[in-house]
C-alpha cells in the first residue's frame, strides 16, 4: 500500500473491516480526456461491506472515476482490480467484471420499450443465462423490496423520477453483483422523491452491500457512509470517517468545500 | 368522457369550451368574405378551381374518350397474359390474402368508430361535389340522369344520416359506426350493383384476328360470381378471427400472422401461380432427406451450442461451419446444401447470444428447424419449371408485377439495410468503410441505371449455366438500391438511442450483440417507422421505372400495350389517367394505413 491508500480499519458503524478483503483496488489511476486530465492518480482500496460516498465540487472526476471502475470510461494510467480481476482491454474482464459491478445512473437509464418486469429480468435471462420463470420471481421479489411491486407491468414512462430510478436500482441487484455503484442517484429528482431512493439505498447499505456512491445528499454520507473521499480537479484530497470530515477537515480545500454547501 | 367526478375533494377537471358551431351562412361570411381582399380572392380562386374542373370533366366524359379501352382490358391491367383457363390461380390467391386480411383485422382489433355526424359531413360534401360534377360535365341525358341520381342517393344519405346523429347527441357522444362495417359495406353495395346495373359486358378476343367485343348488359357471371364469394370470405375470415382472438395468446397467434404474411406470397407465386410440377422421386429422396438431415443435425447441434457454459469451443464450431460453407463453393455441391451450411454457420454464431436454459435452447433449435423446413421447400419450389404456358414467357405483368416487385424489394431491403446501418455504425472499420462504400455508391447512381444494369448486364456476370429471370434480377438491384435508403433510415434512428442506454445495457454485462438485438435495434427501429413509410410508398411508385427497361408493369400495359391495340390506337391519355388513379388509390391507403400503425406502436409515448 502506498502512503494515498488511505484505508482506515473501524468505520462509523462500528464494524471492523480491517480483515475484510479487498473489493475495488484502484493503484495510480489517470485518465486524460484530450489534454484535460480528468483523473491524477487516484489510488484507494474499497473492502467489502464498505459504504464509501465519494464527494467534491462538480468537475472534480468523481464521475468519471466511479465510471471507471466497470470500464464505462476507459482510464490510460494505473490499475484498477475489482474482486480480483484486472480491467484491462480483454472483453472478457470486462463482461465478468460489468456482472459483479451494478450501476446506477444519474438519468436512470431504463429501457423505454420494455415493462419494468422485463427491464428487471433481461440481464438475469441472457447474461447470466437465469430461466425464466426463476428470474421473474426474483424480479417481482426485488421489486417489492425497492417498493413498487404494483408496478411491474407498467413502462418506465409511466412512472415518477423516484419510481424510475427505484426499478434501476432492481435492475443492477437482479444481477446479484458484489458492488454497487451509484453516479448522482438522486441529481435529476425532485425533492420529495429523493428521500424514497435514499431509503432504498441505506436498505441495501444495511444489508451489507458493498457500495461507492457520488452523491451531493450530505446527509445520506452523514449517516451511512463507512468513509468520504472528498476529490477536486482529479486528486483525492482527502479520506475519512464522516465525523472527521464533517467536523474537523484537516485540509484547506475541504474546509472551503464544506462552507459553501453547508 | 369528458368530465372527472371525483368525491374526495379533487379538483372536478370540466372539458374545455366548445367552438361556437356556425351556421353555414355566417362560416361562410367569416372564413371566405371577410373583408374585400379576402372576397376578391376568394371568387378568383373558385373561378380558377371550376375552370379547371370544367376542363378535366370535359376531357374524362368527352364524347371522343375511349374509355373502353380500360375496361376491355382489365384483364391485362391485373393479370397481364396470365391464361384464363388458369384464374382460378388467381382467385385463390386473392382469397388467401382475404382471409389473411380479415383474421388480421379481426386480431388486432382493426377498425375505429366514425360518428354519424362526420359520415353525414363526407356524404354531403361528395353528394354535392358531384352534383356540380353533373352541372359541368358534357353529359348526354342519359348520363345526366345517372349521375344526378348517384349526387342525389349521397346527400339522401347524408341527410339520413344527420338526422339519426342529432336524435342523440344530448348524450356527449353521438351514434356511430365501425369503420370496418363501413368498409365491407360499401364493397358489399359496389359488388350487389354487378348483379343488375348493366355495365356492359367487355371482352377482348385475341385469337387470329384481335377482336373487341362490348355488349350491353350485366358484366360476365365469371366476374360476378367470384367477386361475390370474395366478399363472404372477407367476412367469415373475421368473424373467425374474431372467435380465434379470445381463444388463443395473443401475442403468439400475431406473430403467426405476421410470419403467414411474410410467407403468403412466396406460397402464393411459387406453388399456387405457378403450378410447379414436382417430380416425385427427387423430391422424396433428394429434398426430403436433405432437409430432414439437416434439421436434425442442425438442430441438435445448435442445441449443443446454445449451452451457457461452452465458452469458446462454440465459436470455433461455428467459424468452421462457415469456413467449410464456403468452401463448398470451390467443389461441385448442390447449391441448397451450400445455403443450408451458411446459414447452420451464421445460427451457430448467433447461438452464443441466445444461450440459456433448456426452454430457450429449445425454442432456438426450432427456430433453425422452421428455417430449413421453410427455406427448402422455398428453394425446391424456385427450381421446380412451372406448367402454366405464357405467352411470350412474362409471367406476371401488369399490377400484379407492380405489386409482386414493390413486395419483394421492400421485404429483402429491410433486413439488408439494417445489417448496413449497423455495419456502418459499428466499431469494426472494415466493416464500417465497406458499408459506407456500398451506401455512398447506391446513393450516388440513378435508379434506372441500376436497373439497366440488372437486367442487362447481370446476366452477363453470372456462372455459367445459372439463369435467373429478368423480374428476379433487376428485383435484386432495386432491392440493393433501397436497401442503401434504408440503411440510412435507420442509422437515424441507430443515433437517435442516447448513449445513457448503450451504458446502461453494457453496465449490466450485455455483450455488444445483446445489446444490439435487446435494446438499440427495438428502439432505432421504432425510431424509424416514419422515413421509412415514406419510403417504402416511394417504392412502390417507382416501380413505375420497370416501364424503361420493357418489363410489361402497370406503366408499360397503360402506355404501351393498350395503346398499341387496333382497336384502341391513340388511347394514351385515357390509360394514363387510369393508371395514375390506381396508383394514387394503393399509395393513398397505404399512406392511411400507416398513419394508424404509427398510431398503434405508440410514437412518442417514451
Amino acid at each position: 500500500m502506498n502512503e494515498t491508500d488511505n484505508t482506515i480499519t473501524t468505520t462509523r458503524s462500528g464494524r471492523d473491516l480491517s480483515d475484510a478483503p479487498d473489493m475495488i483496488v484502484c493503484k495510480g489511476v489517470s485518465k486524460w480526456y484530450g489534454d484535460f486530465q480528468a483523473l491524477e492518480k487516484v489510488s484507494a482500496t474499497i473492502k467489502e461491506r464498505e459504504v464509501v460516498v465519494v464527494l467534491g465540487p462538480s468537475g472534480s472526476g468523481k464521475s468519471t472515476w466511479i465510471r471507471c471502475i466497470n470500464r464505462l470510461e476507459h482510464h490510460q494510467e494505473g490499475d484498477i482490480i475489482v474482486d480480483g480481476v484486472e480491467l484491462t482491454n480483454d472483453m472478457r474482464n470486462i463482461e465478468k467484471i460489468r456482472s459483479e459491478v451494478g450501476m446506477v445512473f444519474q438519468q436512470f437509464n431504463l429501457f423505454p420499450h420494455l415493462s419494468v418486469r422485463d427491464n428487471v429480468t433481461l440481464a438475469p435471462i441472457w447474461v447470466r443465462k437465469k430461466p425464466k420463470a426463476e428470474a421473474i420471481e426474483q424480479a417481482n421479489e426485488l421489486l417489492e423490496l425497492v417498493g413498487i411491486p404494483e408496478q411491474a407491468d407498467k413502462f418506465p414512462g409511466q412512472l415518477s423520477g423516484g419510481q424510475q430510478q427505484r426499478v434501476a436500482i432492481a435492475r443492477a441487484l437482479a444481477m446479484e453483483p458484489r458492488i454497487m455503484l451509484f453516479d448522482e442517484p438522486t441529481s435529476a429528482l425532485d425533492p420529495e422523491m429523493i428521500k424514497e431512493v435514499l431509503d432504498v439505498m441505506k436498505d441495501l447499505a444495511r444489508s451489507g452491500m458493498t457500495m461507492m456512491v457520488v452523491t451531493h445528499e450530505m446527509g445520506f454520507a452523514k449517516e451511512v457512509a463507512d468513509r468520504i473521499i472528498f476529490m477536486e480537479e482529479g486528486q483525492i484530497v482527502e479520506v475519512g470517517t464522516p465525523e472527521h470530515f464533517f467536523t474537523n477537515p484537516t485540509e484547506d480545500r475541504t474546509k472551503l468545500f464544506l462552507s459553501q454547501i453547508l | 368522457m369528458t368530465e372527472i367526478q371525483s368525491s374526495a375533494g379533487v379538483p372536478v377537471i370540466t372539458a374545455p369550451p366548445q367552438e361556437p358551431h356556425l351556421p353555414p351562412k355566417e362560416w361562410l361570411k367569416k372564413n371566405l368574405f371577410s373583408n374585400v381582399g379576402n372576397t376578391f380572392i376568394t371568387i378568383v380562386t373558385s373561378v380558377v378551381i371550376l375552370s379547371l374542373a370544367n376542363g378535366l370533366l370535359g376531357f374524362a366524359f368527352g364524347s371522343e374518350r375511349q374509355w373502353n379501352a380500360v375496361a376491355v382490358n382489365s384483364r391485362l391491367y391485373m393479370s397481364f397474359a396470365y391464361p384464363e383457363a388458369q384464374y382460378n390461380r388467381i382467385w385463390f390467391s386473392f382469397a388467401t390474402l382475404l382471409v389473411l386480411a380479415g383474421l388480421s383485422m379481426a386480431i388486432w382489433r382493426g377498425g375505429t368508430r366514425v360518428p354519424f355526424a362526420r359520415l353525414a359531413k363526407s356524404s354531403f360534401s361528395f353528394g354535392v361535389g358531384l352534383a356540380i360534377m353533373v352541372l359541368l360535365a358534357p353529359l348526354s341525358t342519359s348520363g345526366t340522369i345517372k349521375w344526378g341520381i348517384a349526387a342525389g342517393v349521397l346527400l339522401l344519405a347524408g341527410f339520413i344520416f344527420k338526422r339519426s346523429a342529432n336524435e342523440n347527441e344530448d348524450e356527449g357522444d353521438g351514434r356511430s359506426l365501425s369503420s370496418l362495417t363501413l368498409l365491407v359495406g360499401t364493397f358489399a353495395s359496389i359488388i350487389s350493383t354487378l348483379w343488375f346495373i348493366p355495365y356492359g359486358r367487355h371482352s377482348f378476343v385475341g385469337d387470329r384476328t384481335p377482336q373487341v367485343m362490348s355488349e350491353p348488359g350485366t358484366v360476365a357471371f365469371s366476374t360476378q360470381l367470384p367477386w361475390t364469394i370474395m366478399l363472404f370470405v372477407l367476412v367469415g375470415a373475421y368473424y373467425l378471427g374474431v372467435v380465434l382472438r379470445d381463444r388463443l395468446p395473443e401475442r403468439r397467434t400475431r406473430g403467426v400472422l405476421m410470419g403467414l404474411w411474410l410467407l403468403s406470397p412466396f406460397f402464393l407465386i411459387y406453388l399456387v401461380l405457378r403450378d410447379p410440377s414436382f417430380t416425385m422421386n427427387h423430391v422424396l429422396y433428394t429434398d426430403i432427406p436433405l432437409v430432414l438431415g439437416f434439421l436434425v443435425v442442425g438442430g441438435l447441434l445448435l442445441y449443443a451450442l446454445t449451452k451457457p457454459s461452452l465458452g469458446e469451443i462454440g465459436r470455433i464450431a461455428a467459424v468452421l461451419i462457415l469456413l467449410v460453407g464456403f468452401g463448398s463453393f470451390l467443389t461441385p455441391m448442390r447449391m441448397i446444401v451450400r445455403i443450408f451450411l451458411i446459414a447452420l454457420g451464421f445460427f451457430s454464431l448467433a447461438a452464443p447470444t441466445f444461450s440459456g436454459d433448456k426452454s430457450t435452447r429449445r425454442r432456438y433449435s426450432s427456430i433453425w428447424s422452421g428455417f430449413i423446413i421453410i427455406a427448402g421447400w422455398l428453394i425446391t419450389a424456385v427450381n421446380t419449371p412451372s406448367t402454366v404456358e405464357v405467352p411470350g414467357d412474362l409471367f406476371f405483368g401488369g399490377a400484379t408485377l407492380t405489386l409482386i416487385v414493390a413486395f419483394f424489394t421492400v421485404v429483402l431491403s429491410y433486413p439488408l439495410g439494417v445489417l448496413l446501418a449497423l455495419a456502418r455504425t459499428s466499431n469494426m472499420p472494415i466493416f464500417r468503410l465497406l458499408a459506407t462504400t456500398f451506401i455512398e455508391f447506391i446513393r450516388g447512381v440513378p435508379l434506372i441505371t441500376i436497373l439497366i444494369f440488372f437486367s442487362v448486364m447481370l446476366p452477363l456476370f453470372l456462372p455459367e449455366g445459372m439463369h435467373l429471370p429478368e423480374i428476379t434480377s433487376v428485383t435484386i438491384g432495386y432491392a440493393l438500391f433501397s436497401a442503401a435508403y434504408v440503411a440510412e433510415n435507420i442509422r437515424g434512428g441507430l443515433q437517435s438511442v442516447t448513449r445513457g442506454q448503450h451504458e446502461a445495457a453494457e453496465a449490466v454485462g450485455m455483450s455488444t450483440s445483446q445489446k444490439t438485438v435487446f435494446i438499440i435495434l427495438p428502439q432505432a427501429l421504432r425510431m424509424s417507422i416514419p422515413p421509412m413509410v415514406g419510403h417504402t410508398i416511394g417504392t412502390f411508385k417507382e416501380t413505375s421505372l420497370l416501364y424503361i427497361i420493357g418489363l410489361f408493369d402497370l406503366l408499360y400495359v397503360g402506355r404501351s400495350v393498350i395503346p398499341n391495340q387496333t382497336a384502341f390506337i391513340g388511347s394514351t391519355r385515357e390509360n394514363l389517367l387510369f393508371v395514375s388513379v390506381l396508383y394514387w388509390v394503393i399509395s393513398y391507403s397505404m399512406s392511411k394505413a400507416s398513419q394508424r400503425i404509427e398510431k398503434r406502436v405508440g410514437l412518442g409515448e417514451r
